[in-house]
């Protein structure tokens, strides 16, 4: 069954037709054209394939694309770009969080994902947040110490946007 | 990517959604809640669906308490119920059970409806359910039944949910001073079945005196159980490391497990007694704060 749908991308509406079999993964890479999106186990077991649906993490693989319209997608390519990182992006490339790379989008949308809910997790937290995201080369232990880092970085400007709103 | 494209379709109401399943019932149709554990059997081409039923806007995510019983819509997703602070207050062991699942990307989209029904032997929604005696809605066009939890199970992948009927809502007895505890062992702390999964409650009568005894016991037998001889032995004895350690011992022996991958009969059998105790001391102490909260409540009202 094929259907014409508005997909919201990284705050972008697309206008695509998909199958009624085909995953949100596939079409993100396939027809919007994302392809920092990657399909690890395709299972919903890896977490390489990790995007947010109206703020909540998920994995794509296990998503209908069909069942998307009308939600708010982010994607790795949303969350920031090599002209201006994310503080997370910033933070797991500071500290080398990231070995050959295909876990990182993931990885970052899920650390995202939880410092929305949690502007200020302990260790146990960041490692429950990121427990759905399995990487096989650098280890957790950068991950975690990058999530860490962003998070005080966050937290310290949000502070100092308040002192500017105050004066 | 699915090999085989499906009709889709996402009805907009409860009645609506049993209107098409009716129309459906002898063809090829699945139902799909949170679809964590229907689409990788899709993918797999474990199973076939030439429809696909999308219960999202079926208005069953909701959370409702009254003074007797707790709602629950099976359409409730993990993350829901496990951040619900009346959930977590009433409920611990439901609440415990909805965060062990899966990892964070799983429980936003896997419902307590969904686990119900997939049915498989380690469910980590069931055991707290049984010893809850919760019933299950479950409806179909023109038709509606209450199944208790523990007649719902009828073997790996089987309930006695009928073509055209879907669970619709998870109903559960408040109880003063009962409270449940939920235990699992898994090879890991995410992403994994549970190799043992268990859940007891009790009730005290007055002091150490256990009234009401409940434990069942998931991934260890081809349904979730309730184990009965252990609850026989427990109610109307006094608290004793002794009698929990017996109590223990003799849930083990009425479980059935297989080995597989994740772990061996034996291993099982073991772990099915460590997980009762521990599952038995916390609600026993859950118990006891309860208790002592009702009369603290009681006093402060004089």
């Amino acid at each position: 069954m094929k259907k014409d749908i508005n997909l919201k991308v990284n705050g972008k509406i697309h206008a695509i037709q998909v199958d009624s079999k085909d995953m949100l993964v596939d079409v993100i890479r396939d027809k919007v054209g994302l392809t920092g999106t990657k399909e690890g186990c395709g299972t919903g077991e890896c977490g390489a394939c990790t995007v947010l649906i109206n703020g909540e993490p998920v994995n794509s693989c296990l998503y209908l694309a069909i069942r998307a319209e009308g939600k708010e997608i982010l994607t790795i390519e949303g969350l920031g770009n090599p002209a201006s990182l994310h503080p997370l992006q910033q933070a797991f490339v500071e500290n080398g969080a990231v070995q050959c790379g295909f876990c990182a989008p993931g990885m970052l949308l899920s650390a995202h994902a939880l410092l929305m809910r949690n502007p200020n997790p302990n260790e146990q937290e960041i490692r429950k947040g990121i427990s759905g995201n399995i990487c096989r080369c650098s280890g957790y232990v950068k991950v975690i110490k990058s999530i860490q880092q962003a998070a005080a970085r966050l937290q310290q400007d949000a502070v100092l946007q308040n002192e500017g709103r105050e004066r | 990517m699915l090999l085989k494209s499906f009709e889709y379709v996402k009805p907009n109401s409860l009645a609506a959604v049993l209107d098409v399943l009716d129309e459906l019932k002898d063809k090829k149709s699945s139902v799909l809640a949170g679809g964590t554990d229907l689409i990788p059997w899709l993918r797999a081409k474990a199973k076939e669906a030439e429809y696909l039923v999308d219960l999202e806007d079926a208005g069953l995510n909701q959370i409702a308490f009254d003074k007797d019983n707790a709602r629950i819509g099976a359409m409730v997703t993990f993350a829901t119920l496990c951040q619900h602070p009346e959930v977590g207050k009433k409920l611990p062991s439901i609440a415990e059970a909805a965060g062990q699942v899966g990892a964070v990307q799983t429980r936003t989209l896997a419902t307590i409806g969904g686990n119900l029904c997939a049915g498989v032997p380690s469910l980590d929604s069931a055991p707290s359910l049984l010893v809850l005696d919760a019933q299950f809605r479950l409806q179909s066009k023109g038709k509606e039944r209450m199944v208790p939890a523990e007649k719902f199970f009828l073997g790996p992948r089987r309930t006695v949910l009928q073509p055209g009927e879907i669970m619709t809502e998870i109903v559960i007895p408040i109880q003063a001073v009962f409270r449940a505890s939920f235990q699992r062992m898994g090879r890991r702390r995410a992403l994994t079945l549970s190799i043992v999964n268990c859940a007891a409650g009790v009730s005290l009568g007055g002091g150490s005196e256990i009234a009401k005894a409940r434990i069942a016991l998931g991934a260890v037998a081809p349904t979730p159980i309730r184990a009965y001889k252990a609850e026989q032995l427990l109610q109307g004895s006094m608290v004793t490391p002794e009698l929990l350690a017996e109590a223990a011992a003799m849930a083990a022996t009425e479980t059935s497990p297989i080995g597989d991958l994740r772990a061996s009969a034996d291993y099982r059998r073991k772990i099915s007694a460590v997980l009762v105790r521990r599952a038995l001391e916390n609600a026993i102490e859950q118990t006891r704060q309860a208790e002592a909260s009702t009369r603290a409540a009681a006093g402060g009202a004089k």
